[in-house]
């Protein structure tokens, strides 16, 4: 009867034993348990966890049901479920992985598909217009020329070589749009990052600034890059985020270079870096090409201004050497609200 | 009305149907459905969620519904709850349901 199958929300890292259920039943599906994971929606009738969803803040994952319990429609009511969780927990656009043969059944759950990578995966989300919408915003700006670059900086902080780049890019361009990614995952705030590319590029002529957005850098198209401190390098995730740009970004503001600075000390951006060649320019897709344009990073004192070795000296509270490499503005900020606990003034 | 917040109502089983508003970008009333039972009565469908909308003094939003074969009094019952949490109308007019 499938009236009795009920369904609860658990938060899996209060109750281990329940957790432990849910992995042994996403194995039983050939998933992986994911650690980022805040809460699930399980259905568990008998002591036995049958059927479960989770939600990191707005993706959905680790949707599975017992394959001896296929055949009810389980599956469409766990992911009414966790629809239904997400709202509760003020998510309403949500986003969804899956392996490419099984976009048809999220298809037919409210899920629209956005980009593929044949062969391993699709992402999707819960709106047919989502992304449509968002072009059609940001058409809006679009300049008209022959070149027209785009930069997708973190800037976190800002520094001196984003400032670089800036110029750089702007000298070859007709027109050039900035892009601060937006997701607030950083050390930095989005608030006091977005404002501080603002002030620091003000004087640069023909230059778009526009805020990021889900689509960009976000913790849904590139789950990875959030986690880079730990270590953890997706190794095709960079190209949904990529794709996302060359196939709609892209286009909608006619955008036909991308710049980016050369990365000497993170890997997970130089390998973002590296992958962009490929998916912006040579993957067949049926979006034109983006040329990848790679600026060599500016040297300061001997050694690359990059935003990792800013906070690295950061946290050691070496103020002096930061001056070097940022704009005043980032160095004010750094120190009032970002200075190590306990550094002492003076 | 207008729809002033993202609101949700009912589920994706069968016979039921998920409709989900969200606040228009625009100030216009966009409605799209996805139905299982497109073919057959998709027509019927989109006139019953036009009416009810209509009867609520819907103006502007984006309402989107994931419909599983669900009934006309499903749809209206479905519809009218979301429209009315995405509205925030606390007090609803009864008479005009």
């Amino acid at each position: 009867m499938l009236d009795d199958f009920s369904f609860f929300t658990v938060d899996p890292a209060a109750d281990p034993p329940l957790q432990a259920e849910i992995r042994a039943l996403l194995g039983k599906c050939g998933l992986d348990y994911e650690d980022g994971i805040e809460a699930f929606v399980v259905c568990r009738p008998q002591r036995q966890v049958i059927a479960c969803g989770g939600l990191e803040s707005n993706i959905v994952k680790c949707v599975a049901v017992d394959p001896d319990y296929r055949g009810e429609s389980l599956s469409l009511k766990t992911l009414s479920e966790a629809m239904q969780l997400a709202f509760e927990r003020g998510h309403s656009h949500l986003f969804l992985y899956t392996m490419p043969e099984n976009a048809a059944f999220f298809r037919g759950c409210g899920f629209y598909p956005l980009v593929e990578v044949p062969g391993y995966a699709t992402l999707m989300e819960n709106t047919p217009v989502g992304i449509r919408s968002y072009c059609a915003r940001l058409g809006a700006q679009r300049r008209e020329g022959a070149v027209i670059g785009a930069i997708v900086m973190n800037a976190n902080p800002f520094t001196l070589g984003h400032r670089y780049l800036v110029s750089q890019a702007a000298e070859v361009c007709d027109w050039l749009h900035v892009f601060v990614v937006a997701e607030d995952a950083s050390l930095i705030s989005y608030r006091d990052r977005y404002r501080l590319v603002e002030t620091g590029i003000r004087d640069i002529a023909k230059v778009t600034l526009h805020h990021g957005s889900q689509y960009m850098v976000s913790r849904a198209t590139f789950p990875a890059y959030f986690f880079k401190e730990k270590g953890m390098v997706g190794a095709c995730r960079t190209a949904m985020d990529l794709l996302l740009f060359r196939n709609y970004i892209a286009p909608a503001l006619g955008i036909t270079q991308r710049h980016v600075g050369s990365e000497p000390f993170c890997a997970t951006t130089r390998k973002y870096n590296k992958d962009m060649i490929y998916w912006l320019q040579e993957a067949p897709t049926g979006a034109p090409a983006v040329k990848v344009i790679e600026i060599p990073r500016s040297v300061k004192q001997g050694s690359p201004v990059s935003a990792s070795e800013v906070r690295r000296l950061l946290a050691a509270g070496e103020f002096e050497r930061i001056a070097a490499l940022v704009p005043p503005a980032t160095l004010e900020l750094l120190y009032d609200k970002y200075r190590p606990v306990g550094f002492a003034d003076g | 009305m207008k729809i002033i917040k993202d609101a949700l109502a009912g589920t994706l089983e069968s016979s039921d149907l998920m409709v989900k508003v969200s606040p228009a970008a625009d100030a216009t009333l966009d409605i799209l459905i996805n139905s299982e039972v497109n073919h057959q009565f998709g027509t019927r469908i989109r006139q019953v969620v036009e009416e009810t909308l209509a009867r609520l003094g819907i103006t502007a939003g984006l309402v989107v519904i994931d419909d599983k074969g669900a009934l006309d009094c499903a749809i209206r019952a479905r519809v009218q709850t979301a429209a009315l949490r995405g509205a925030e109308c606390k007090q609803p007019d009864w008479s005009t349901l």
